[in-house]
């Protein structure tokens, strides 16, 4: 039985704080396929302060691109398609851009409700700002002045298990009202109560009066059991509201959408839960999105999909965010070259100031590798604070991941592919066999958002070759010294028949030739102690692998991944490194 | 190609609006018409310090339901220090007192929330200006004509005072050597700052402001912290001022500039300025905050290794540039002063008008 759409033509757009992205999909030899991609700047900001315009430019690219109308005379979307081919059957908006929710956590116990309104948190555009407990030492009064100093967008209250706490409950939301009663009109929060069911009754009449309150249901119903998607898709639509009031054009492109508007980070979300399904093995599914003003994890484990967005991490605005968890030398430890650390420190605040511009000489294309490899890093390990304990690995290493998709325009506009693999090996550090993807487009997000509107949009380009496949990595766990043996192998390549062998040693990072979709078979005879993945430590086996646009990759640099401490000795090893992953600038 | 780039104001007369707000309603004190002076204050707001709560029941040792019966107050009295609250019946007749000046906000359940009232808020003119618009209880337009000079980063701070040339040049180095006893009170422009000891000198020499290309990030906590106003119009590096706002600066020597160091804000308008009134006979145009790019456009350059260089625009490349780090960008031809005619990327092109 076949199932006819009738919808043909998709346009979707991603509006970042600094790009937005316009791309087309339409039907192409009895399946969907991306057509073309249009770019421009974003202009949520100075000087045009409205996102229409930057999106009318990346559509205006678009039409460039394939001679096809898709903005009449009047600047309005063409929809649905017109006999003359102009036009789209359907329209869907993600964004990342416009500001982070300054949010107040109200909640009993910081251990158990404010843990679960901290990570609810952590996976969207949300800022904490304050956060009162009932184990606060602060006086009621202080903590009211608390929430009026941070002047929030959203107060989220939480606590109590179902038929569990009241009385401290009801104090808690007895302090917000008090506060609330002192706010100006046009300056009251949001309001989202998802703490004991039974109070529900009670918090409505305390808070009777106020214009925006939500009662949601509990986000910690049991001690044992935490359930946030409710709330996460009540604080999605605060957060589209609140953009709406802070982002001229952001309600235009929520009405051209006809409400098929979603958060970039939801749509990578939903690839990434889509991937695990399509994948169906027992390793995780890892997205990661390095923007200029967030940096977004969605790592799919054990039939969940756990999402973080760092709001302090990002390549543009918030690159100083990076300096509370990293010092400059953790930066300068990943160039190929010495430089003071202050010329670094100077680059990153300049960099905030000028998020939209790019590096055109070569010291400065490093550092923002180094800075991205940090980032992602810093990201994962914050992420990795909201995933199953079970997945660590000695509480260091990566779970297994395959594939792990990452997107940014640091790594989409590097000027070699292996560039964004050497960059993302060192901030991901893989364990295992996995394998890398580049999103050069941002597609993630466009694919997130059309899944609601024609999942086969999304079912048929993720397979069609859009994104860029780097390569297959194996990397080996263990421990042994630099320059000793560390594995054999024999590449049967099956497509020219022809038969590689050779050995890694400790330290190596060896790509093998093995070109973008050719198929291998890959024999592994690893020494004494260490760990390819089979199960038993030197245990060897055989592998059937796929080849990339960089090639086979086999990291012996062991995990986690340790550099020479000695600068000299440290710039040789970075640069025999990118040697070998074939950059040669 | 209709490509916008950000816009930066280095204009020697314009006509220049601003608009205070106060945080909260409050009294406007000036009209429509009037000239006011840099520190007149235009408009005033009550100022909220603490909150305090004032268990009345537990005080009086009464019943909540019944603390009504001994109130003295209603919410929105205004009290001062010492006033009476509450007061209970019988021969002992316990009291309870207004902590503070300020006024009872809310009445709930036995306790009273009273808010501590400070200093009020005051916003001043900052600049010799016309009062043009008001709403008569938050906002204030003024308007004035000068020199603007918009830059990239701000200490937060704000003040008025007399241009001095300092440190020689526009990327003069500020040193401590370069600052004296004459220039107490004035506003000090330099090329740049990599060391505390010259920001912490003029702290001493009270002076009114500080204008630099670059400031080292590793003095944005020290800058901070500064009493007086810290502006910075390049970048954080050694960056000279650029041409365009140096010659403006200097032909401006000697006379009053108000200085503004709110930091940019990714979402706003605000950006940190320089305001040099000159008063004008004639009706000067309103900055423009658009300016498409294309051939004739006066443009700056925010990126390495032209940072800061002015010129102008000769020719929108049609097809992408490829740069030396391997990085392809869609560019422009620039004939920047001093550099000559270099291909720079569209995304490190701002306009300077």
């Amino acid at each position: 039985m076949s199932i006819e759409s009738e919808t043909d033509t998709l346009l979707t757009v991603d509006v970042g704080s600094v790009n937005t992205r316009a791309c087309l999909f339409d039907v192409v030899e009895g399946g969907y396929r991306l057509v073309a991609v249009g770019r421009a700047p974003s202009t949520v900001g100075p000087p045009l302060f409205d996102a229409r315009e930057g999106v009318g430019m990346a559509v205006g690219q678009l039409q460039l691109i394939t001679g096809r109308m898709l903005i009449d005379e009047t600047n309005t979307l063409i929809k649905p398609i017109r006999l003359d081919g102009s036009g789209v059957d359907a329209f869907a908006v993600s964004t990342s851009a416009g500001p982070s929710l300054r949010t107040v956590l109200v909640g009993l116990m910081p251990g158990v409700s404010l843990d679960s309104a901290r990570r609810l948190a952590a996976s969207s555009y949300m800022k904490v700002v304050v956060e009162v407990s009932l184990l606060d030492r602060r006086r009621e009064e202080e903590r009211i002045d608390a929430i009026l100093d941070s002047n929030p967008h959203l107060i989220l209250i939480i606590g109590g298990t179902d038929g569990g706490a009241n009385a401290s409950v009801l104090r808690l939301v007895e302090t917000v009202r008090l506060a609330l009663g002192m706010m100006p009109e046009d300056r009251l929060p949001h309001i989202v109560y998802a703490g004991n069911q039974q109070l529900l009754s009670s918090v409505s009449e305390i808070l009777h009066g106020f214009p925006s309150v939500s009662l949601m249901p509990n986000l910690r119903p049991t001690l044992e059991h935490e359930d946030l998607a409710p709330t996460r898709m009540r604080l999605a639509e605060v957060i589209s509201d609140l953009r709406s009031q802070h982002v001229v054009g952001y309600e235009a492109l929520k009405e051209w959408s006809e409400g098929s508007l979603m958060l970039s980070s939801d749509a990578l979300s939903r690839v990434v839960s889509y991937l695990c399904e399509v994948h169906a093995h027992d390793k995780g599914v890892l997205g990661v999105d390095l923007g200029a003003s967030h940096t977004t994890i969605a790592a799919a484990l054990g039939g969940q999909t756990h999402l973080t967005v760092c709001n302090d991490l990002g390549l543009g605005v918030s690159l100083p965010g990076l300096l509370k968890h990293r010092s400059i030398s953790d930066i300068t430890r990943w160039l190929p070259f010495e430089l003071p650390e202050s010329v670094v420190m100077d680059y990153i605040f300049s960099k905030a100031l000028h998020p939209r511009t790019i590096p055109t000489q070569l010291d400065e294309l490093y550092i923002e590798f180094a800075l991205a490899r940090e980032l992602v890093s810093t990201a994962l390990s914050e992420a990795r604070l909201t995933w199953p304990s079970t997945t660590s690995r000695g509480d260091t290493l990566m779970p297994p991941m395959e594939p792990i998709v990452a997107g940014g325009s640091v790594l989409s506009r590097a000027p070699s592919l292996g560039h964004a693999a050497l960059t993302l090996l060192d901030a991901v550090q893989p364990v295992g066999v996995s394998k890398l993807v580049l999103d050069p487009s941002n597609l993630a997000s466009a694919l997130g958002v059309s899944a609601s509107l024609i999942p086969m949009v999304t079912v048929q380009v993720l397979g069609s070759g859009s994104f860029i496949n780097l390569g297959t990595v194996i990397t080996p766990i263990g421990s042994g010294r630099s320059g000793r043996p560390m594995l054999r192998y024999i590449l049967e390549r099956e497509q020219k028949g022809v038969v590689l062998d050779g050995e890694i040693k400790w330290g190596q990072l060896a790509i093998l030739p093995l070109n973008q979709s050719e198929v291998g078979r890959l024999t592994i005879r690893p020494s004494r102690g260490v760990d390819i993945g089979f199960g038993i430590l030197g245990k060897g086996g055989r592998l059937r692998v796929v080849g990339g646009a960089v090639g086979l990759i086999i990291d012996g640099r062991g995990r986690p991944l340790r550099l020479p401490s000695d600068p000299v000795q440290r710039t040789e090893q970075i640069q025999g490194w990118l040697w070998n992953i074939g950059v040669r600038d | 190609m209709n490509y916008k780039p950000p816009v930066t104001h280095v204009l020697p007369l314009t006509t220049i609006h601003r608009e205070w707000v106060l945080p909260t309603p409050g009294t406007i004190i000036v009209r429509v018409n009037e000239q006011v002076y840099p520190h007149d204050i235009v408009a005033e707001a009550e100022r909220p310090v603490r909150h305090v709560i004032l268990d009345v029941a537990r005080a009086l040792n009464v019943p909540a339901d019944l603390v009504s019966r001994h109130l003295l107050c209603e919410v929105g009295d205004r009290l001062t220090a010492g006033d009476r609250i509450a007061m209970g019946k019988g021969w002992l007749k316990r009291t309870v007192r207004a902590p503070d000046n300020g006024r009872v906000v809310a009445i709930s359940e036995g306790r009273v929330l009273f808010e501590v009232l400070g200093k009020p808020y005051e916003l001043q003119a900052h600049f010799p200006c016309t009062v043009v618009d008001t709403d008569g209880v938050q906002k204030v337009t003024v308007e004035t004509t000068g020199s603007l000079i918009q830059g990239v980063w701000g200490n937060g701070k704000r003040d008025f005072g007399v241009l001095k040339m300092v440190a020689g040049g526009a990327g003069g180095l500020m040193t401590p050597d370069v600052l004296d006893i004459d220039l107490r009170g004035c506003v000090l422009v330099a090329g740049s700052c990599n060391q505390a000891a010259p920001l912490h000198q003029a702290t001493e020499l009270n002076v009114r402001g500080l204008i630099l290309g670059g400031l080292s990030a590793g003095l944005i906590s020290v800058a901070r912290r500064l009493d007086y106003p810290l502006l910075v119009l390049e970048g954080f590096g050694e960056f000279a001022i650029n041409q365009a706002a140096y010659e403006l600066l200097k032909s401006n020597e000697g006379k009053e500039a108000s200085l503004d160091g709110t930091p940019p804000q990714s979402y706003g308008y605000q950006r940190p300025e320089i305001i040099i009134p000159i008063s004008s006979t004639r009706f000067q145009d309103i900055p423009e905050e658009v300016v498409p790019l294309s051939p004739g456009v006066r443009v700056r350059v925010v990126r390495q290794p032209h940072m800061g260089d002015v010129g102008v625009v000769r020719e929108l490349l049609t097809r992408a540039v490829s740069y030396p780090n391997g990085n392809i960008a869609r560019s422009a031809r620039l004939d920047l002063e001093g550099a000559g005619s270099v291909s720079v990327p569209l995304a490190n092109i701002e306009v300077i008008q």
